[in-house]
């Protein structure tokens, strides 16, 4: 007897009546990068896997006016050859580029990334700098939130039973600002973040910041934006001494979110010097 | 449940269970055992194949999603007259090859990558074999054979 079934989805509304469907539970299937490893440890919680992965609709990169729309389905590799995510985005294709070896960058989704909300996901620190709602699809009805409202902490997420992530959606960042990702990890390849932060920045005329944009990744329960720091920065000239307090700053924060922990004492130096070092690069190089 | 899809250019229909893994479905069901299982979480590329023209781990990819798809192994890469291709054979020249259980991933993320990008850089050989381990070589005559490849098949263009 399998452990399950399968059946493919040809729309977004097939996906939802087969997802809703009584008598059974069913789980959308994206790239199977983590189901499939999930599985062979733990009993199947679901009796049939519907396939998203080729639902045109949930495939799309596309600007729409002053916003970008990025479907749940697309993978880290599309996402990452995306001309239009390269340059509105490219925060987010560096995390993109970070995940994973080409093989799994080629199965792996946004979508499945987000909704399996691993505390480490990569593309979580730029789609907080980037301000990505959510667009969320059921049977009943659609729903739109934040991202930070979306992720309730380490792998739990807002979604709800027969419903399905079918897009992204973010405003175009100012022309001209500078985005930046870096990620700590145990080796460069594969390796799963230790810690990585995201960063948009730019320079007004005279040298001072006119915009902002800061969230570490592997940090804080759920992702957010460090305001607090990005508020220091406004309307400043990024000077060394600035920028190192912005460093001080974003640990401060990170601290008084997470508590004093067993990994505090290593992320509390690192994510000081991985903050500084990001501004510096949108800000200053 | 029936799955039928293009496995090395020729047409397959299979009837299998649809909870089991694409790399199962190859080794048990088509005999095809040149793709090799090390980890079967994604972690070492051993499981490796070209599926619609991208590198995949068959550990990770469940047997029904190759339905409709177009799936190359390693008994797929040959060359003109059956015998082993300019890359196998630029493997074996440059003393790519120890005990052999990474090389059908090795060949087959080399093949993909030259598929998208003919002439890549040693970087970005590199970054192409990024998921795939090798305990044996170091690497470093892996890229040799790959660049040399690129670069023979570049000159024959
Ligand atoms: S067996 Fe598939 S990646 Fe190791
Ligand atoms: S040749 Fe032995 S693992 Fe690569």
């Amino acid at each position: 007897m399998p452990r399950f079934d399968y059946v493919r989805a040809g729309s977004v509304a097939e996906a939802l009546r087969l997802l809703a469907e009584p008598g059974l539970t069913s789980r959308p299937l994206a790239g199977g990068t983590d189901v499939l490893v999930y599985i062979r440890h733990e009993r199947a919680p679901f009796d049939r896997l519907v396939d998203i992965s080729r639902v045109p609709e949930l495939k799309i990169i596309e600007r729409r006016g002053n916003e970008v729309v990025v479907g749940g389905a697309v993978t880290y590799t599309e996402a990452a050859e995306s001309p239009l995510l390269r340059q509105v985005a490219a925060c987010l294709v560096e995390a993109c580029l970070t995940v994973g070896g080409p093989a799994i960058r080629n199965m792996g989704t946004l979508g499945g990334n987000v909704v399996n909300a691993a505390a480490c996901a990569d593309s979580l620190p730029p789609l907080t700098c980037l301000d990505t709602m959510v667009h969320l699809r059921s049977l009943a009805g659609e729903r739109t939130m934040a991202l930070s409202e979306f992720i309730m902490g380490p792998n739990r997420t807002a979604i709800r039973a027969g419903e399905l992530l079918t897009h992204f959606s973010f405003p175009v960042p100012p022309d001209g600002a500078r985005q930046v990702f870096i990620k700590l990890g145990r080796r460069n390849a594969q390796a799963i973040s230790r810690l990585s932060i995201a960063a948009i920045g730019r320079l007004d005329g005279q040298g001072r910041a006119d915009y902002v944009r800061l969230s570490p990744g592997a940090a804080m329960p759920t992702p957010r934006r460090l305001t607090e720091v990005e508020a220091m920065l406004l309307g400043q000239v990024p000077t060394d001494e600035l920028l190192i307090a912005a460093g001080v700053r974003s640990a401060e924060v990170m601290i008084a979110v997470t508590g004093r922990r067993w990994s505090t004492e290593y992320k509390e130096v690192a994510i000081q010097a991985l903050a500084e070092r990001v501004l510096r690069r949108v800000l200053v190089l | 449940m029936l799955i039928e899809f293009t496995l090395n250019r020729k047409r397959v229909a299979v009837e299998a269970p649809p909870d089991i893994t694409l790399l199962t479905l190859l080794r048990d069901y088509f005999n095809l055992t040149g793709t090799k299982e090390g980890c079967s979480v994604g972690e070492c590329g051993a499981c490796a194949v070209i599926m619609d023209g991208r590198l995949v781990n068959s550990c990770l990819v469940l047997a029904p999603q190759a339905a409709g798809s177009e799936v190359i192994t390693i008994e797929g890469i040959r060359g003109p007259d059956g015998g082993p291709n300019d890359m196998q054979e630029n493997f074996i020249t440059y003393g790519a090859v120890q005990c052999g259980i990474c090389i059908p991933g090795m060949i087959m993320a080399g093949e993909a990558l030259l598929m998208h990008n003919p002439n890549p850089t040693r970087a970005e050989i590199r970054t192409a074999l990024a998921g795939n381990l090798c305990r044996c070589t170091g690497y470093q005559q892996i890229v040799d054979a790959i660049e040399a490849t690129a670069r023979s098949r570049e000159g024959n263009r």
